[in-house]
């Protein structure tokens, strides 16, 4: 009977957290010294004070910081972003444009670390105290321990510079002028080293949780019940331990969703792929206040999007958890 | 205590993160007697090659700075960072879990609906933020680390304090009419403080990782050579000149992972009970 | 670093060109004729905020636009005027009147024609609301700018003014559409997303975070040209990886900028490359620190002498900027007008610098300085790392102080710093680029590329107001001499090196460098060999 009112309880909530997070952002982003016309004063080498008054006059920026919350939160209802001060566009468009490869990039490596992190962990559990065990997990504590942005130069200078298998940065070949299945291919090439860099991590986590969890439920009443029944171990493994294994696994994923979408940007800097990570990085360094908003929004109603279905689909797996809401 | 170190020596990879932390720390509190020099100095020839010079046994950088000394400073800031920035959050984390845990009700809630809210926001992208709105600075990045990673104690700890806070010697200690604060700090803290101390080593592993990539973003802290920065500063050279950012990444590597075995080796150690089923 | 076969062979075939060239200089330039068609592609880093020239001029506005817009006229690499949309022009003898003829049947890229109308409403109106630098001028200087029938423009001065001719370079006076933006809110207008020139080359797709598309204009008012079909800016926010774009052929050209210095050195030697200094004569930009002259110790002027004593320009030049520069005697650079190298300057020599401090009674240990890096890329934390270095071998407590693009701006802005750095572009005459860093007039705030540090010099202010009215070059040479040398001896700035920037392009492409703003060009005479 709770659930039914589980929902809407739990969207409403989401609501309130996004639009906190709103809020929090636009007062820390306007402590930050400088302004975006400043900034592109400086970059323009000239400027003088009728230049940066037009340009704040032009960003709404000389009028109280309360009135700009307002208007931008009323702009937020009505699905209007805001235009980002330096490139000219609807801040909706730029996100729009630059979405999809953030979440082409964070989704592949996601999907990529849950196979190959879940696939390791069953077969390090199987194999218990042998040394295919030791040597997954070793490799997965020197995964969980290399920093991102290195081995993702290490990889670059390795995979691409020295033995030209992949292409080194960027997410297509630009000029080439692919359609369709080609298009498709040479984006997956690019797509490669990204994923398995922003993967790695995440891939020693799932590792270990399963592994562990394995072991935990390998453990439990119910199955050496299976086993004294004389169900086969192959049968065990699949019907019983996995499935219930798995909860924790798919928990933790949905909480690194975010942490997922942070590990962007230096992914996307050092691939220079076109992301709303990158994109983040670049107008907090411009100043460019629409467009950072817009990226904190965005990632916020995702990550609580993700949240609110992994909560969803644990209550679904296992009606006997209640979740505290 | 003698059980508790018998049990953790007994996990070896612990043993060998003990070693090697020992290594840094110390590599970090000699840097001044090994590298006399300031490590920002330039000292020789630029670009020299590692191991050609026996001065310089890892070579200098594109400015003639010894990578050596670098990297022994490098660690200071690291280690300094990495314990700081993880000692503040965890102060935080518990101050906000005690009390939701403790008090309950609606404290609780409004309490939770903030850390879940901090924990809304993906941590390194929040940190690259505050640190780049209150300009750089080693302040600046320790706060950052600090108020991104005290969500997951916080959460820790309030799980702790709701559990123990029906259990019979709390009650006990309500009924006397012992002040909430004595409760709290002497009754239910010192029985919480194992799942902190693991969570918290594990999480000084993270912060040195995301101190590495401030820095390596270009936003580190200019007056301490820290190997983010290294790494950062070496990267467009990286055709040329790979070592340079090689070594400062094997660095962060092996300390990174020290930690991690270490934090392991604790929670083994202080929970022996899930040591059976081989644990994480 | 490894001797491979590639280096080997690269190196002999550098040793035998060198050869061939030094005894058959001519076979070796007999050029083909220009090919028609071809794709050229470039690097845009960072990628500009906007194409519309008019209202943005940051250095990747300045590249990527001007193919797009046009200006009256360019300059060659020894910095004379060239014919661009303008086919010729008269300077009246009292220097009050400039009398422009315009190119006829010069069409916009919607087919609308192009008249001495745009040009007037481009300088009058629209230019001096939108554009800082044109506004200084038209407000200062001009008098009035008419159009006298559909192919003349006459602009009139209100005193002689040498330099004026400089104006009409295509981000100085991009000349836009009169019949898009008259009576327009310039900012807001809708046509700025699809900028309309009357350049060689429009836009045809801008991806952002990718690259910009531009394709030929078929109705470009020389005939024949463009040669190219297409060009492509490309978007690689890393450095190594630009230099990586290079080498595996995704991109013919790498400009100044694009990759560091070092890479310069390493890719110059491959076979099918190129590389130019050439290019930038009209920006010419020479660097320098810049020490707050309101605060201690930088107020005393035996200081800043020291400072410069302390500065190894040749150490700066070898290993920060890889030999890609020249060291800098004085504020304006030798390939700006008037230059003069007769200017004495200070040698490198801690010893010296030193005993100046002590001598003047300065404990330089009683100071504590912030020093703040310009926040554009690795040379400048490399340098401030050296210059901090530099102060504190003199005995000064140094500590860093960084900030982004927008706190170092508001940071110089307001005037809040110690000691920072800065480069300027000069635009060929002194008056323009190179007295804004100098005049009293301009120590203002609220603009970062003022004369923020406050050097004040009645004699200096004097001589930059009358040197670009004199009508003999003669007198004005010596004028700027002597302010050369005042400049130098004040260390009003710490003038340090005249910054170059090498242009690597493959064999195959020619004409990419051929006059005094380079790639800043409309490349409307580039070509590809097949």
């Amino acid at each position: 009977m709770k659930s039914i009112g589980f929902v809407p309880n739990r969207l409403a909530k989401a609501v309130f957290v996004v639009l906190g997070v709103i809020v929090l952002n636009f007062l820390l982003i306007h402590l930050a010294p400088g302004d975006p016309a400043s900034v592109m004063a400086g970059e323009a080498g000239a400027g003088d004070e009728q230049f940066l008054a037009q340009l704040r006059q032009q960003f709404g920026l000389d009028q109280p910081l309360y009135t700009q919350v307002w208007l931008y939160l009323k702009g937020v209802v009505q699905l209007d972003l805001g235009f980002s001060y330096r490139n000219n566009v609807p801040v909706a468009e730029l996100i729009l444009d630059r979405l999809p490869a953030t979440l082409l990039l964070t989704g592949s490596a996601f999907v990529f670390s849950l196979l190959l992190g879940v696939a390791l962990g069953v077969m390090a559990a199987a194999r218990r105290g042998r040394i295919a065990d030791s040597a997954i997990m070793t490799g997965a504590l020197l995964f969980y321990a290399t920093p991102l942005f290195w081995v993702s130069l290490m990889a670059i200078l390795v995979f691409s510079i020295q033995l030209n298998w992949v292409p080194p940065f960027g997410m297509e070949s630009v000029g080439a002028g692919l359609t369709g299945f080609a298009r498709i291919v040479d984006i997956a090439h690019h797509l490669v080293l990204p994923v398995v860099t922003l993967g790695l991590f995440f891939t020693a986590v799932y590792t270990r949780i399963t592994r562990a969890s394995m072991l935990e439920v390998s453990s439990l009443e119910f199955v050496k019940t299976a086993k004294a029944k004389g169900v086969p171990p192959g049968q065990i493994t699949r019907r019983h331990v996995l499935r219930n294994a798995l909860l924790p696994v798919f928990t933790f994923a949905g909480i690194q969703a975010g942490q997922l979408l942070g590990g962007a940007v230096l992914t996307e800097t050092v691939f220079a792929w076109p992301g709303i990570g990158r994109l983040m990085f670049d107008a907090l360094l411009q100043r460019d206040y629409p467009v950072l908003l817009g990226v904190f929004l965005v990632t916020a109603v995702m990550v609580v999007l993700v949240n609110l279905a992994t909560d969803m689909l644990y209550r679904f797996v296992d009606p006997r958890i209640e979740v505290n809401a | 205590m003698k059980s508790f170190s018998r049990r953790y020596m007994r996990n070896k990879g612990a043993v060998v993160g003990i070693a090697i932390v020992v290594l840094v720390m110390l590599v970090a509190l000699l840097a001044g007697a090994l590298f006399p020099s300031n490590p920002w100095n330039a000292v020789a020839e630029p670009l020299l090659d590692p191991f050609t010079d026996p001065a310089y046994p890892l070579g200098t950088d594109m400015l003639g700075r010894d990578i050596a000394a670098g990297l022994a400073y490098g660690a200071r800031v690291s280690l300094l960072v990495g314990v700081v920035s993880t000692l503040v959050a965890t102060l935080i984390g518990i101050s906000i879990g005690a009390l939701a845990g403790y008090y309950g009700g609606r404290v609780d809630d409004l309490l939770m609906r903030l850390t879940e809210f901090f924990q809304t926001i993906p941590t390194l992208a929040m940190a690259v933020v505050l640190v780049a709105i209150f300009q750089p600075s080693i302040t600046s990045i320790v706060g950052a680390i600090a108020l991104v990673s005290w969500p997951p104690v916080a959460r820790l700890v309030r799980g702790e304090f709701l559990s123990l806070r029906s259990r019979e010697f709390v009650q006990a200690a309500v009924v006397i009419g012992l002040r909430p604060s004595r409760i709290i700090f002497t009754q239910i803290l010192p029985n919480t403080m194992s799942p902190i101390i693991v969570t918290a080593s594990l999480m000084i592993a993270t912060a040195i990782l995301t101190e590495s990539a401030l820095s390596f973003l270009g936003l580190g802290d200019r007056n301490m050579m820290s190997w983010g920065f290294m790494i950062g500063a070496a990267r467009t050279m990286l055709r040329e000149s790979w070592w340079m950012s090689f070594m400062p990444g094997v660095a962060i590597l092996l300390t990174v992972l020290a930690v991690n075995l270490i934090g392991e080796g604790l929670n083994d150690a202080l929970n022996p009970h899930l040591r059976s089923r081989g644990g994480l | 670093m490894k001797l491979t076969k590639r280096n080997l062979l690269a190196g002999l075939t550098v040793a035998t060109a060198g050869m061939l060239m030094a005894h058959a200089p001519l076979s070796a330039f007999a050029q083909d004729k220009p090919v028609a068609g071809g794709t050229l592609n470039m690097l845009m880093q960072p990628e500009p905020p906007t194409l519309m020239l008019g209202l943005n001029q940051q250095g990747p506005t300045q590249f990527a636009a001007s193919k797009i817009y046009q200006s009256l006229l360019t300059y060659s690499k020894d910095l004379k005027p060239i014919p661009s949309l303008a086919k010729s022009w008269s300077i009246s003898p009292d220097g009050l009147t400039y009398t422009f003829v315009l190119h006829k049947g010069v069409k916009w890229h919607d087919g609308k024609p192009f008249s001495a109308a745009d040009v007037v409403f481009s300088a009058d109106k629209f230019l001096r609301e939108v554009h800082p630098r044109m506004r200084a001028l038209m407000t200062q200087r001009v008098e009035s700018v008419v159009a006298d029938g559909e192919d003349k423009v006459v602009f009139k001065l209100k005193q002689p003014f040498s330099p004026f001719i400089y104006a009409f370079e295509v981000s100085t006076m991009p000349i836009v559409p009169k019949h898009i933006y008259e009576g327009t809110d310039y900012r807001n207008n809708p046509a700025n997303n699809t900028p309309i020139g009357t350049g060689p080359f429009m836009l045809k797709e801008w991806k952002r975070g990718s690259h910009i598309h531009l394709v030929k204009n078929p109705a470009y008012f020389k005939p024949g040209l463009p040669y190219l079909d297409e060009i492509y800016l490309r978007v690689v926010p890393d450095a190594a990886s630009r230099a990586v774009a290079y080498e595996r052929g995704i991109v013919d050209v790498l400009r100044g900028g694009d990759v560091e210095n070092f890479e310069v050195r390493r890719l110059q030697k491959l076979t099918d490359t190129s590389v130019t200094m050439a290019g930038w004569e009209m920006f010419s930009p020479v660097m320098f620190l810049q020490m707050n002259l309101r605060r201690q110790p930088f107020d005393n002027k035996v200081v800043r002498q020291a400072v410069m004593h302390a500065m190894d320009r040749n150490f700066i030049l070898k290993n920060i900027f890889f030999n890609v520069g020249k060291p800098a005697t004085g504020p304006i650079a030798s390939t700006t007008l008037y230059y003069d190298k007769n200017v004495p300057s200070y040698e490198f020599d801690m010893a010296k610098a030193k005993k100046m401090l002590a001598d003047a009674g300065v404990k330089p240990g009683n100071y504590t300085i912030k020093l703040m890096p310009l926040p554009y890329g690795a040379v400048w934390d490399r340098l401030s790392e050296y210059t901090k270095q530099q102060l504190e071998q003199l005995g000064f407590k140094v500590t860093i102080d960084a900030a982004d693009a927008g706190g170092y701006s508001k940071k110089v802005s307001d005037w809040d710093f110690d000691i920072t750095m800065n480069f300027l572009y000069q635009y060929a005459d002194p008056a323009i680029g190179v007295s804004r860093t100098y005049i009293s007039s301009n120590i203002i705030k609220g603009t970062p590329f003022a004369n923020n540090h406050g050097y004040s010099n009645a004699q200096v202010d004097r001589l930059f107001d009358a040197a670009p009215v004199a009508l003999n070059p003669d007198v004005r040479q010596k004028m700027y001499s002597e302010l050369q040398r005042l400049i130098v001896d004040d260390v009003a700035v710490g003038n340090l090196l005249e910054l170059q920037f090498a242009t690597l392009y493959r064999n195959k492409v020619h004409n990419l460098v051929t006059t005094g703003i380079g790639l800043n060009e409309t490349l409307d005479t580039v070509w590809i060999a097949k």
